[in-house]
């Protein structure tokens, strides 16, 4: 019989491995998942994965060593298609919140000491998008079970991926959560971008900005506005960049830039 | 239009007896201190000392999403399943005037079955209010409700004088009627105007309505607008607490398995940065200085020149809502060039300091 199903793969680099995970969990539509494609590579749950020709691979994680970068670009050359999956591959994640390289070099020191990496060597964190194109983006921590059926579902009837452009003060709104940020709390909810329910101000914690930047935020603003809420400079920038990775810097540089 | 005494002690008596079959919806308070319009399940959840809750009672007519069709590939099949039948009880004179603005919405070119439908299922009971220092009603003439109900409860001290304002009201009452005592006293008249007189004199803030047509006009290239811009999150809040907004976008949501889809309907608002995205990626309103323009045109003066009344009946949401400060009370200030104590003044001048 000849399969026409599409070929897809699962491909983890360095990270949690929770978006993958958030796939195993879908356990109402995961068999249809998986008679809908062909999985040719999952490593968490499957064995006798190959590594043949891709119509599409979604890669969780972010690229911390020089072995992941080939592996990386290997993936690239047989997919159609590249899915960023999730705020590690998209952005970088927590592990790449230390923008300053010498920063980077200095933690590794302390971490590591003098050891030699004789297996791959290590490079500072980077969003996947740094080493090669990315056709589709889904961030999350992990991504949202609903985005990424959403998602699915479309790439399989042929139809474009939908785009999620709002903030998580409009799901939080929804949720009728008093605004944490008005409250005088550090919480990011303007500056990210919407798919994980407001499920931190929902328990009333202040958003963590783990989606990401929302496009169109308005970090400024939000900036002196906290400033104004007596929050330190340093206090601000630390937490907007906790998940942000490299891609807060250019709103930094901006900021910077400001006459204070 | 017919009105009546009812004993407090009556209260919940009388709506458990009429809300059989039917959701009864009210407000209730959240932890930490907010209100929100829910179902109620067991009567000590409502909450009547309350100002305003944090999303306006359209959610109870189209929630923030909900199924319009399922479509397969040779029909649509209509989904009508957000209609069922409902009370709001609670509601104070603002909220009941934007229904009505949402009734004039929603039937004016093109009646719209899915608000429609939920509008007709749904009785209207009203409550008095005391303002605090965010409410503008008096100033939107929101503040007396004269129509759009089915019954209204006027609190008093130990009774509600409660007024009648539709036949489907006047049917509710007939289910207690040892309930209702028709002997209005001198007595209960002047307590209610002494009452009248003392909520009047309790409102701290007034916006001249009347001006603003004229001031948008003239200040439609205002440097304000530039400012407003700068300082605003663009996080679409103000439009999503917002009773008179109405703006939605549709989207699918195919099924995985079988060759169909959901044809599904959000809220969207204005001041969002997709809002004004069109096919190809193009966004004709992309600065959110012209998107708040959209959005106080609306409010301040489109509505206005077309209906003869505000769309904004002075609610309060937006100023308790806006982390930035950019609501109707500081928005119509500045255009009344008066000075304003916002965010978003402070921040115009801290950046170009």
């Amino acid at each position: 019989m000849k399969n026409d199903k599409l070929k897809i793969g699962f491909y983890e680099l360095t990270g949690c491995a929770g978006d993958c995970l958030l796939v195993t969990d879908c356990e109402m539509e995961l068999i249809d998942i998986f008679n809908a494609v062909d999985i040719q590579s999952f490593a968490m749950v499957m064995s006798n994965n190959t590594d043949g020709e891709l119509d599409l691979a979604l890669v969780e994680g972010s690229v911390t060593t020089e072995k992941e970068i080939e592996e990386l670009k290997d993936i690239r050359k047989r997919a159609k298609a590249v899915v960023a999956f999730g705020t590690c591959a998209v952005l970088g994640g927590v592990q790449a919140r230390f923008i300053d390289p010498k920063e980077w070099e200095k933690n590794l020191k302390i971490v590591y000491g003098n050891t030699e990496f004789t297996h791959t060597k290590p490079v500072q964190s980077k969003p996947i998008d740094a080493f090669i194109d990315v056709d589709f983006y889904l961030p999350g921590c992990p991504v949202s079970k609903e985005q990424f059926l959403n998602f699915f579902t479309r790439i399989l009837k042929g139809n474009p991926p939908e785009h999620y452009p709002n903030p998580v003060c409009v799901t939080c709104k929804y949720n009728e959560n008093d605004c944490l940020l008005k409250k005088g709390e550090l919480c990011l909810g303007p500056l990210t971008a919407d798919g994980c329910g407001s499920i931190c101000p929902n328990h009333n914690i202040p958003c963590n900005g783990c989606w990401g930047p929302v496009e169109g935020a308005n970090v400024t603003s939000e900036f002196y506005l906290l400033k104004e809420k007596g929050f330190s400079v340093d206090e601000i920038k630390k937490k907007m960049a906790n998940f942000s990775g490299t891609k807060i810097t250019d709103y930094f540089q901006q900021l910077d830039k400001e006459p204070k | 239009m017919r009105i009546f005494k009812l004993k407090k002690e009556y209260l919940f008596p009388f709506l458990e007896s009429i809300s059989e079959g039917a959701d009864l919806w009210a407000p209730t308070k959240k932890p930490e201190g907010k209100h929100s319009f829910q179902i109620i399940k067991d009567f000590s959840q409502i909450d009547l000392d309350y100002t305003r809750t944090i999303l306006p009672p359209r959610k109870i007519f189209l929630p923030p999403s909900f199924n319009m069709f399922k479509a397969t590939e040779k029909k649509y099949e209509a989904d009508f399943s957000h209609v069922t039948e409902k009370i709001i009880f609670g509601l104070h004179p603002c909220d009941i005037h934007a229904i009505l603005i949402m009734d004039q919405f929603y039937k004016h070119h093109y009646n719209d079955p899915y608000y429609i439908e939920a509008r007709n299922n749904t009785l209207i009971l009203g409550h008095s209010c005391w303002p605090d220092e965010h409410c503008l009603c008096k100033s939107a003439g929101t503040d007396i409700i004269e129509e759009g109900y089915d019954l209204f409860f006027s609190e008093l001290e130990k009774e509600y004088l409660v007024w009648i304002g539709s036949s489907k009201g006047d049917d509710l009452i007939r289910r207690k009627p040892d309930f209702f005592d028709e002997n209005i006293t001198d007595k209960d008249i002047q307590k209610y105007i002494e009452w009248r007189e003392e909520k009047d004199k309790a409102f701290s803030v007034s916006i001249d309505f009347k001006n603003m047509p004229d001031l948008m006009e003239l200040k439609y290239q205002d440097p304000l607008w530039e400012k407003l811009g700068q300082a605003c999150l663009a996080c679409g809040s103000c439009s999503n607490v917002c009773p008179t907004c109405n703006c939605y976008n549709i989207n699918d949501k195919p099924f995985l398995t079988e060759n169909a889809s959901h044809i599904s309907r959000c809220w969207d608002a204005c001041t969002l940065e997709s809002y004004s995205e069109v096919a190809g990626g193009e966004n004709f309103r992309e600065a959110r200085s012209l998107r708040l323009k959209l959005y106080y045109t609306h409010k301040l003066q489109a509505y206005i020149s077309k209906y003869g009344k505000p769309a904004c009946v002075g609610c309060g949401r937006c100023i308790e809502t806006c982390p930035v400060d950019i609501n109707i009370k500081t928005v119509a200030q500045s255009l009344d060039n008066e000075t304003v104590d916002a965010f978003w003044d402070r921040f115009a001048k801290e950046v170009t300091k």
